[in-house]
């Protein structure tokens, strides 16, 4: 108990170091919101006007200390390009990521999961050789460009759906979740890629340990041992592996919005980092940083529950 | 990105891993599962093909470059691409039409003082605004006095020469001036909203031919037709703003038919639309130049400045990135001007490289130098000019270096700290008035971000500017823009050619000498 | 088993040699000036005289692969450079000493590692504008807690190792125990991880290309000529291929001869 107490703690600071860097840095970088908000016709009288509106007058930390009193209240501020509060911005849009995220999670265990039990089976086989090949050959392509490469063969050889037509998921849900699916296919190929590599060393790795030739010498055929003895030794690292993945799966939703036209949080967090409309990029960041600490926490704390023997130390 | 490197760390975690718990997972149930995703996507991707609300009432997507980042309050609005939508959802006592023209809008009929110091209008009877109730002459003072407060963040800047504004009866409104202005009419434009509405940034009631529906930031923007519009109202009845932000990705939206009209295409994305695509040409009506800053080494040598003129050529930059489509220009006016504009500018400097080596010796740079170009990043035609700019400098030995920036930054650093020794942007018109494009050179405007320094220009501004005979004025504003081209302030380019893609469908674009988009002027094509 | 693990290296090695033999055939030969503009070339198709044609200022492609490759390698090893450097640096001191020095770092290691990367590149090209250089900085930082964690994870385990207790009790310093006697025996470790490091900075240089804060037109890199290249997608589809061949050839190369290393 002691150790999730701490984990809780250094959690917690992890994410107030994450809000005052971010913080930090958009206080130094050029550009000004209230100039940026008025335009090229501004008179500097208005600059001066709108900065003092949205405080932007006030010192640092007094403004980083406010900001933090109202986030740790809930209330995350007003956009300052739409004006209306930022819950009620993102509220519409995290759906969107969280749908595809999630979607491609469940490509990236649903397909890796069988082809790297498949290949380690029959390793050494053809199709073994050509999943490894065809596997590096996904690793090597750029995000956004093997999310064109499924435009034009999705989108606009097979029109299995229509390049840039997003649906809403408040018009249809159907029609929303059937266009998900490509971006997500986008997302999950290389983490696919990567994550049978490692199942795949994982489960080779374990195969001349001690357990399983003595599964072996009990009359276990390679079928059962690798299914019963061998996948649950190598799931904990592929578990930790996935819940990193997360953090790559957030990262590599910024690029694949845009290739896809989706409308979701990495749309929104671009085009607020370039209106500088801080209360957004510093809600959205400090969202998306405490669910990846969570997420990783929580991994951590499945590993320690699971092992006990892994040490506070090692384990952070 | 930077997951990778992680993956040793996991494997030696699994050394310590003992077996603990019977675990089951049959080669079959995975089968299954992969089965049930697939058919479940497939499924779902039957769907996917068809477009969104499908229902009988017309209506038109047309794709955006970028959202409508602003609150629905016309007179916060100052980002072009917002103004250009509020054009069908608000409207001023007098309206542009696309000649130029300013007709009566909201006010019947006006009367403008000879001494140019009194505006008087004439309320339009029966306007309708959206929520239904009557325009009257109280919201029109309303409106305007609340642009006219200089302490107020939605100052419109001509309002601050009003002196008062007086409501004579119940259809009459008079605005007296403090100093003459024979321009102020066009100002006059600004949005009228009704005194009632308390929350007009989430609240959008205007008299336009359209109203609005729906903002769903960084997707859409919906906007539906007006009944009661006093007008000749629109034809179709949903116009769906869709924001497509991937400039790549417009060709193939429009082609793929996830869109049905854009505006603002470049030369190489029109080549390569499909057939079910009208293509019309316009003029984007701006100044597209090397602007560059006078107060700084080299730039404030009048000779190195014309010696750039004489290196770059105009035409070729038009060859290069738009096919030759676009208007050459030589001074800060576009031909959309009408009288104000001359033509003869554009050759006024004709390319000569030894000319301008000449010059540039002369002005002590022998072995030329090299400066910074800073390209706002979002504005793809701008690179493109900047970029073969800097080729074409290379024949003078001037190395011009591009720095790409983000708007914001350049807005910030360039514009308003005037922190910059070069850069390549369009400047364009806000009202149809010479002012606008020649106002902000003279010495102490606060808009001179070229730090332009010539009391003769400043002489002739004020000439114009004070002149109530319209032919004296138009003399002095050409005079002025002689000056500019002359003393080589700018390098100034073209006003380029701007494509609007429109599905054969539909019909009736008409192009603006402003930087609006008509959408009530569109029909379906039966 | 031993033929296949040859193998990999030596396909990868074969692959990422011929690009890295077109990088330094560059930079003392190319067919043409890689940034010349011709009016007469604009979007011309492959020809003897320019094997990959032209772009849309007709300018040389198969000019601008060699020269654009170059910056992505370049900008690549920075990125290691900076990330394994400092990542090293970190890892060893947070590993081998531990205590509070360790805690603190290993919050801002965590901080960093919660910020998606594409942000923090951003941030660093909203800071010190864009270029080359930048972008080596921005992916350099990115890259830097990856690396960190992995250094610190392999110093914890062998700091308990008896080499290292006897040296020191033969008297090293820390210093020598942790450069010259533990961190050669990490390298098995550090080597693969490196390549993999150089691979996802190679794929980072075309995304952050892509959101348009890579390296600066008229300079040529794989990631910025893809980048370009899908204006063109529909009338000059091969534009987007030869920059795209190169960079999976490339990182492919590289994979494999990482995979190779590992097994070997």
């Amino acid at each position: 108990m002691k150790y999730v107490g701490k984990k809780i703690v250094t959690m917690c600071i992890t994410l107030l170091l994450v809000s005052f860097l971010v913080f930090l840095c958009f206080s130094v970088i050029p550009g000004d919101p209230a100039l940026s908000k008025l335009g090229t016709e501004a008179t500097p009288e208005m600059v001066e006007a709108l900065r003092k509106e949205m405080g932007l007058d006030r010192p640092f930390f007094v403004r980083y200390g406010d900001w933090l009193w109202s986030f740790v209240k809930g209330d995350m501020g007003k956009s300052y390009s739409y004006e209306i509060p930022v819950s009620e911005l993102l509220v519409d849009k995290v759906p969107i990521t969280v749908t595809m995220s999630v979607m491609s999670m469940l490509m990236i265990i649903g397909l890796a999961m069988p082809i790297g039990l498949y290949t380690t089976k029959h390793e050494g086989s053809i199709i073994d050789r050509i999943i490894y090949a065809l596997n590096q050959v996904i690793m090597a392509i750029p995000a956004f460009f093997s999310g064109i490469l499924i435009t034009l063969l999705f989108g606009i050889i097979l029109k299995l759906f229509m390049p840039g037509g997003y649906v809403s998921y408040t018009t249809s849900v159907a029609g929303f979740l059937g266009y998900m699916i490509f971006p997500s296919i986008a997302i999950a190929l290389p983490k696919v890629a990567m994550t049978v590599k490692l199942l795949r060393s994982g489960l080779l790795g374990e195969k001349n340990k001690d357990y399983v030739r003595t599964a072996y010498s009990r009359g276990n055929n390679t079928t059962n041992v690798l299914y019963k003895h061998i996948l649950k030794n190598a799931m904990l690292p592929i578990i930790t592996f996935l819940g990193m993945t997360f953090t790559d799966i957030i990262a590599g939703s910024i690029v694949v919005e845009q290739v896809f036209g989706i409308p979701g949080i990495g749309r929104i967090l671009l085009t607020s980092i370039s209106n500088r409309d801080y209360p957004v990029v510093m809600a959205i960041i400090v969202c998306l940083a405490g669910a990846v600490i969570i997420i990783n926490g929580l991994v951590d704390l499945v590993y320690q529950w699971v092992d006990p023997r892994i040490r506070l130390e090692e384990a952070s | 990105m930077a997951g990778n490197p992680q993956r040793k760390w996991f494997e030696n975690r699994t050394e310590a891993v003992y077996m603990r718990k019977e675990h089951t997972m049959r080669q079959k149930r995975a089968k299954v599962l992969l089965m049930v995703v697939l058919s479940l996507a497939l499924a779902l991707t039957g769907c996917a093909g068809r477009r969104q609300g499908e229902s009988t009432e017309s209506q038109i997507t047309i794709g955006i470059p970028q959202d409508i980042e602003d609150s629905l309050d016309p007179h916060k609005a100052v980002a072009a691409g917002t103004e250009e939508v509020f054009f069908n959802m608000y409207e001023g006592l007098v309206k542009p039409d696309s000649d130029g023209n300013l007709n009566p809008a909201i006010a019947s009929d006006y009367d403008v003082s000879d001494d140019k110091k009194t505006f008087t209008f004439i309320l339009r009877e029966g306007v309708k605004f959206h929520d239904g109730s009557t325009v009257t002459v109280e919201d029109v003072k309303y409106s305007i006095e609340r642009c006219a407060d200089p302490e107020a963040s939605t100052l419109v800047a001509a309002f601050t020469n009003i002196e008062s504004v007086n409501v004579l009866d119940e259809t009459t409104i008079e605005i007296k001036l403090k100093e003459p202005n024979a321009d102020f009419l066009a100002s006059m434009d600004t949005a009228i909203i009704p005194a009632s509405n308390d929350d007009p940034d989430k609240v959008a009631i205007g008299t336009g031919p359209y109203k609005f529906v729906s903002h769903s930031p960084q997707e859409s923007f919906i906007m539906e037709k007006f009944e009661e519009y006093w007008g000749q109202g629109a034809h179709i009845e949903r116009i769906i703003l869709k924001v497509t932000a991937n400039v790549d990705s417009i060709v193939m939206n429009l082609n793929g038919g996830a869109i049905d009209m854009f505006a603002r295409l470049t030369a190489t994305q029109v080549s390569q639309l499909s057939n079910d695509f009208e293509v019309l040409e316009g003029t984007m009506n701006l100044v597209q130049a090397l602007y560059l800053n006078n107060a700084a080494e080299p730039f404030n040598d009048e000779r190195v400045r014309q010696a750039l003129c004489y290196a770059i050529d105009k035409q070729y930059i038009l060859d290069m990135t738009s096919d030759g489509h676009g208007t050459p220009i030589g001074s800060s006016m576009f031909p959309a001007f009408g009288k104000y504009y001359m033509p003869e500018l554009a050759d006024y400097y004709t390319k000569d490289i030894e000319k301008a080596k000449a010059l540039l010796t002369e002005a002590g740079y022998p072995d030329g130098f090299s400066f910074t170009v800073q390209v706002p990043s979002n504005y793809g035609p701008h690179i493109e000019a900047a970029q073969v700019i800097a080729e074409e400098l290379k024949a003078i030995n001037v190395k011009a270096e591009i720095e790409l920036i983000e708007w914001e930054t350049w807005v910030s650093e360039v514009y308003a700290g005037r922190k910059f020794e070069a850069t390549v942007v369009g400047l364009d018109a806000s009202t149809v008035t010479a002012s606008a494009m020649l106002l902000r050179f003279n010495t102490d405007n606060s808009k001179n971000f070229i730090n332009y320094n010539n009391p003769e220009y400043d002489a002739a501004y004020a000439r114009a500017e004070s002149s109530i005979d319209e032919a004296e004025r138009t003399a002095a504003y050409k005079e002025c823009q002689q000056i500019l081209t002359e003393t080589a302030a700018n390098v100034y380019i073209q006003d380029m050619a701007e494509f609007v893609a429109i599905n054969k469908k539909y019909a009736g674009y008409e192009f603006y000498p402003l930087y609006v988009q008509d959408y009530s002027k569109l029909y379906i094509v039966e | 088993m031993k033929k296949k693990k040859n193998l990999n290296l030596i396909i990868g090695g074969i692959l990422a040699g011929a690009v890295l033999l077109l990088i330094i055939v560059g930079i003392f030969w190319l067919p043409y000036d890689p940034d010349a503009m011709n009016i007469d070339l604009k979007h011309a198709g492959s020809s003897w005289a320019h094997p990959f044609g032209c772009d849309n200022y007709g300018r040389d492609i198969f000019s601008r692969v060699m020269v654009g490759a170059r910056t992505t390698l370049f900008v690549a090893l920075g990125t290691v450079g900076i990330g394994a450097g400092a990542g090293i640096l970190i890892g060893a001191f947070t590993g081998y000493f531990g205590g509070w020095f360790d805690e603190v770092m290993m919050r801002v290691i965590d901080a960093l590692f919660a910020f998606p990367s594409i942000l923090m590149a951003l941030v660093v090209i909203s800071l010190l504008g864009s270029g080359k250089y930048q972008v080596i900085i921005a992916l350099g930082i990115a890259f830097v807690p990856s690396f960190a964690r992995v250094v610190r994870s392999e110093y914890l385990k062998q700091r308990e190792m008896d080499y290292v207790k006897n040296a020191r009790i033969i008297g090293c310093g820390h210093l020598r125990t942790m450069f010259v006697h533990i961190l050669p025996n990490i390298l098995p470790v550090l080597i693969p991880t490196v390549m993999i490091g150089f691979n996802n900075a190679v794929l980072a240089e075309a995304g952050m290309s892509y959101l348009g804060i890579g390296v600066q037109p008229p300079d040529a890199s794989l990631g910025r000529m893809l980048s370009e290249a899908q204006t063109f997608l529909f009338s000059q589809p091969l534009y987007a291929l030869y920059p795209g061949l190169t960079i999976v050839i490339l990182v492919l190369g590289f994979s494999l001869v990482a995979d190779g290393w590992k097994e070997r």
